[in-house]
Protein backbone atom coordinates (compact mmCIF):
# COMPACT_ATOMS: atom_id res chain seq x y z
CA UNK A 1 0.00 0.00 0.00
CA UNK A 2 3.30 2.24 0.39
CA UNK A 3 4.23 1.43 -2.68
CA UNK A 4 0.51 2.13 -4.49
CA UNK A 5 0.55 5.42 -2.68
CA UNK A 6 4.14 6.25 -3.82
CA UNK A 7 3.48 5.78 -7.48
CA UNK A 8 0.24 7.72 -7.10
CA UNK A 9 2.34 10.28 -5.73
CA UNK A 10 4.48 10.60 -8.61
CA UNK A 11 1.61 10.47 -11.18
CA UNK A 12 0.01 13.24 -9.19
CA UNK A 13 3.48 15.39 -9.70
CA UNK A 14 3.41 14.68 -13.39
CA UNK A 15 -0.20 15.29 -13.48
CA UNK A 16 0.64 18.82 -11.67
CA UNK A 17 3.63 19.77 -14.19
CA UNK A 18 1.01 19.26 -16.92
CA UNK A 19 -1.38 21.94 -14.96
CA UNK A 20 1.49 24.23 -15.11
CA UNK A 21 2.65 24.53 -18.44
CA UNK A 22 -1.41 24.13 -19.55
CA UNK A 23 -1.69 27.09 -17.25
CA UNK A 24 1.52 28.78 -19.00
CA UNK A 25 -0.76 28.80 -22.31
CA UNK A 26 -4.33 29.83 -21.15
CA UNK A 27 -4.41 31.34 -17.76
CA UNK A 28 -7.94 28.96 -16.59
CA UNK A 29 -9.20 28.45 -13.40
CA UNK A 30 -9.36 25.47 -13.82
CA UNK A 31 -6.07 24.19 -14.80
CA UNK A 32 -4.89 26.01 -11.91
CA UNK A 33 -7.28 24.45 -9.20
CA UNK A 34 -5.96 21.10 -10.73
CA UNK A 35 -2.73 22.15 -10.25
CA UNK A 36 -3.26 22.89 -6.87
CA UNK A 37 -5.05 19.83 -6.45
CA UNK A 38 -2.59 17.40 -7.84
CA UNK A 39 0.43 18.89 -5.83
CA UNK A 40 -1.56 18.56 -2.36
CA UNK A 41 -2.78 15.24 -3.04
CA UNK A 42 1.03 14.22 -4.37
CA UNK A 43 2.53 15.74 -1.08
CA UNK A 44 -0.02 13.94 0.62
CA UNK A 45 0.76 10.80 -0.72
CA UNK A 46 4.10 10.63 -0.67
CA UNK A 47 4.48 11.51 2.75
CA UNK A 48 1.98 8.89 3.37
CA UNK A 49 4.55 6.52 1.80
CA UNK A 50 7.45 7.75 3.48
CA UNK A 51 5.46 6.26 7.17
CA UNK A 52 7.46 2.75 6.23
CA UNK A 53 9.78 4.08 3.11
CA UNK A 54 13.48 5.65 3.74
CA UNK A 55 13.29 9.29 1.79
CA UNK A 56 15.86 8.51 -0.36
CA UNK A 57 14.10 5.78 -1.84
CA UNK A 58 11.02 7.59 -1.75
CA UNK A 59 11.97 10.51 -2.75
CA UNK A 60 13.84 9.23 -5.84
CA UNK A 61 10.89 7.08 -7.01
CA UNK A 62 8.86 10.42 -6.50
CA UNK A 63 10.85 12.67 -9.27
CA UNK A 64 11.48 9.24 -11.24
CA UNK A 65 7.69 8.55 -11.94
CA UNK A 66 7.57 12.82 -12.40
CA UNK A 67 9.93 12.63 -14.80
CA UNK A 68 9.24 9.51 -16.68
CA UNK A 69 5.55 10.02 -16.97
CA UNK A 70 6.24 13.97 -18.42
CA UNK A 71 8.36 12.60 -21.23
CA UNK A 72 6.03 9.83 -21.74
CA UNK A 73 3.36 12.30 -22.09
CA UNK A 74 5.47 14.49 -24.08
CA UNK A 75 5.76 11.48 -26.64
CA UNK A 76 1.86 10.71 -26.75
CA UNK A 77 0.31 14.01 -26.60
CA UNK A 78 2.64 16.67 -27.91
CA UNK A 79 4.04 15.20 -30.88
CA UNK A 80 7.65 14.87 -29.16
CA UNK A 81 10.07 12.95 -30.91
CA UNK A 82 10.60 9.91 -28.85
CA UNK A 83 14.29 8.91 -29.53
CA UNK A 84 15.95 6.31 -28.63
CA UNK A 85 17.83 8.27 -25.55
CA UNK A 86 14.50 8.96 -24.16
CA UNK A 87 13.27 5.37 -24.50
CA UNK A 88 16.29 4.45 -22.13
CA UNK A 89 16.05 6.97 -19.94
CA UNK A 90 12.26 6.12 -19.20
CA UNK A 91 13.49 2.47 -18.80
CA UNK A 92 16.58 3.28 -17.00
CA UNK A 93 13.75 4.94 -14.24
CA UNK A 94 11.45 1.98 -14.44
CA UNK A 95 14.56 -0.52 -13.86
CA UNK A 96 15.50 1.23 -10.99
CA UNK A 97 11.90 1.49 -9.64
CA UNK A 98 11.40 -1.98 -9.81
CA UNK A 99 14.68 -2.84 -7.90
CA UNK A 100 13.95 -0.45 -5.20
CA UNK A 101 10.48 -2.47 -4.44
CA UNK A 102 12.12 -6.04 -4.83
CA UNK A 103 14.94 -4.95 -2.25
CA UNK A 104 12.39 -3.12 0.11
CA UNK A 105 10.46 -5.83 0.54
CA UNK B 1 25.27 33.31 -13.32
CA UNK B 2 26.68 32.47 -10.03
CA UNK B 3 23.79 33.92 -7.99
CA UNK B 4 21.51 31.71 -9.98
CA UNK B 5 23.85 28.79 -9.29
CA UNK B 6 23.73 29.58 -5.24
CA UNK B 7 19.57 29.80 -6.09
CA UNK B 8 19.99 26.25 -6.95
CA UNK B 9 22.21 24.90 -4.12
CA UNK B 10 20.12 27.18 -1.41
CA UNK B 11 17.03 25.85 -3.48
CA UNK B 12 18.14 21.86 -3.13
CA UNK B 13 19.01 22.43 0.64
CA UNK B 14 15.19 23.45 0.99
CA UNK B 15 13.99 20.70 -0.87
CA UNK B 16 16.16 18.48 1.22
CA UNK B 17 13.84 20.01 4.70
CA UNK B 18 10.55 19.66 3.25
CA UNK B 19 11.29 15.86 2.56
CA UNK B 20 13.00 15.33 5.90
CA UNK B 21 9.38 17.72 7.10
CA UNK B 22 7.02 15.03 5.50
CA UNK B 23 8.51 12.12 6.90
CA UNK B 24 9.08 13.93 10.11
CA UNK B 25 6.70 16.27 10.86
CA UNK B 26 4.84 15.88 14.29
CA UNK B 27 3.76 19.41 15.26
CA UNK B 28 1.72 22.20 13.02
CA UNK B 29 4.30 24.68 13.19
CA UNK B 30 6.58 21.78 11.97
CA UNK B 31 4.37 21.21 9.30
CA UNK B 32 3.82 24.97 8.30
CA UNK B 33 7.51 25.04 7.81
CA UNK B 34 7.84 22.15 5.87
CA UNK B 35 5.09 23.68 3.14
CA UNK B 36 6.68 27.12 3.70
CA UNK B 37 10.32 25.15 2.34
CA UNK B 38 8.01 23.27 -0.29
CA UNK B 39 7.47 27.06 -1.72
CA UNK B 40 11.20 28.38 -0.98
CA UNK B 41 12.47 25.53 -3.11
CA UNK B 42 9.94 25.95 -6.26
CA UNK B 43 10.67 29.90 -5.67
CA UNK B 44 14.17 29.31 -6.38
CA UNK B 45 14.41 26.57 -8.92
CA UNK B 46 12.04 28.85 -11.16
CA UNK B 47 14.03 31.60 -10.37
CA UNK B 48 17.30 29.80 -11.55
CA UNK B 49 15.69 28.66 -14.15
CA UNK B 50 15.25 32.45 -15.51
CA UNK B 51 18.91 32.58 -15.94
CA UNK B 52 20.54 29.29 -16.17
CA UNK B 53 19.19 26.11 -19.02
CA UNK B 54 16.15 24.96 -17.09
CA UNK B 55 17.53 21.08 -18.02
CA UNK B 56 20.56 21.90 -16.27
CA UNK B 57 20.13 23.30 -13.22
CA UNK B 58 17.26 20.94 -12.60
CA UNK B 59 19.28 18.34 -13.04
CA UNK B 60 21.57 19.55 -10.57
CA UNK B 61 18.65 20.22 -8.12
CA UNK B 62 17.20 17.37 -7.95
CA UNK B 63 20.53 15.37 -8.35
CA UNK B 64 21.31 17.42 -5.11
CA UNK B 65 18.52 17.00 -2.91
CA UNK B 66 18.45 12.97 -3.69
CA UNK B 67 21.80 12.75 -2.10
CA UNK B 68 20.88 15.02 0.47
CA UNK B 69 17.42 12.85 1.44
CA UNK B 70 19.85 9.79 1.07
CA UNK B 71 22.66 11.17 3.49
CA UNK B 72 20.03 13.06 5.86
CA UNK B 73 18.82 9.31 5.90
CA UNK B 74 21.74 7.08 7.32
CA UNK B 75 23.14 10.39 9.05
CA UNK B 76 20.41 11.77 10.65
CA UNK B 77 17.80 8.96 10.97
CA UNK B 78 19.54 5.82 11.58
CA UNK B 79 18.90 4.33 8.22
CA UNK B 80 20.99 1.19 7.41
CA UNK B 81 23.83 1.97 4.51
CA UNK B 82 22.96 -0.06 1.48
CA UNK B 83 24.77 -0.55 -1.41
CA UNK B 84 22.23 -1.55 -3.39
CA UNK B 85 19.39 0.34 -2.15
CA UNK B 86 22.03 3.68 -2.80
CA UNK B 87 23.02 1.94 -6.25
CA UNK B 88 19.35 2.12 -7.40
CA UNK B 89 18.90 5.43 -6.67
CA UNK B 90 21.96 6.37 -8.12
CA UNK B 91 20.69 4.49 -11.32
CA UNK B 92 17.06 5.99 -11.23
CA UNK B 93 18.96 9.60 -10.80
CA UNK B 94 20.99 8.42 -14.09
CA UNK B 95 17.40 8.07 -15.98
CA UNK B 96 16.02 11.44 -14.24
CA UNK B 97 19.00 13.97 -15.39
CA UNK B 98 19.37 12.08 -18.54
CA UNK B 99 15.48 12.72 -19.76
CA UNK B 100 16.06 16.29 -18.17
CA UNK B 101 19.08 16.97 -20.49
CA UNK B 102 17.99 15.35 -23.24
CA UNK B 103 14.92 17.51 -23.22
CA UNK B 104 16.98 20.73 -22.97
CA UNK B 105 19.07 19.72 -25.93
CA UNK B 106 15.80 19.83 -27.92
CA UNK B 107 15.23 23.46 -27.07
CA UNK B 108 11.78 22.92 -25.42
CA UNK B 109 12.74 22.59 -21.43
Amino acid sequence: MYWGSLIVAGLFEMIGVLMINIYHQRKSWGALALLILSFSLSFALLSFSMKVLPMGTAYAVWTGIGAAGSAVIGIIWFKERANAIRILMIATIITATIGLKLIAS
Amino acid sequence: MQKAWLQVFIGAFFEVIWVIGLKHASHYIEWAGTIVAIFISFYLLIKAGETLPVGTSYAVFVGLGTAGTVVSDIVFFGEPFSFLRIGFIAFLLIGVIGLKLVTEERGEA
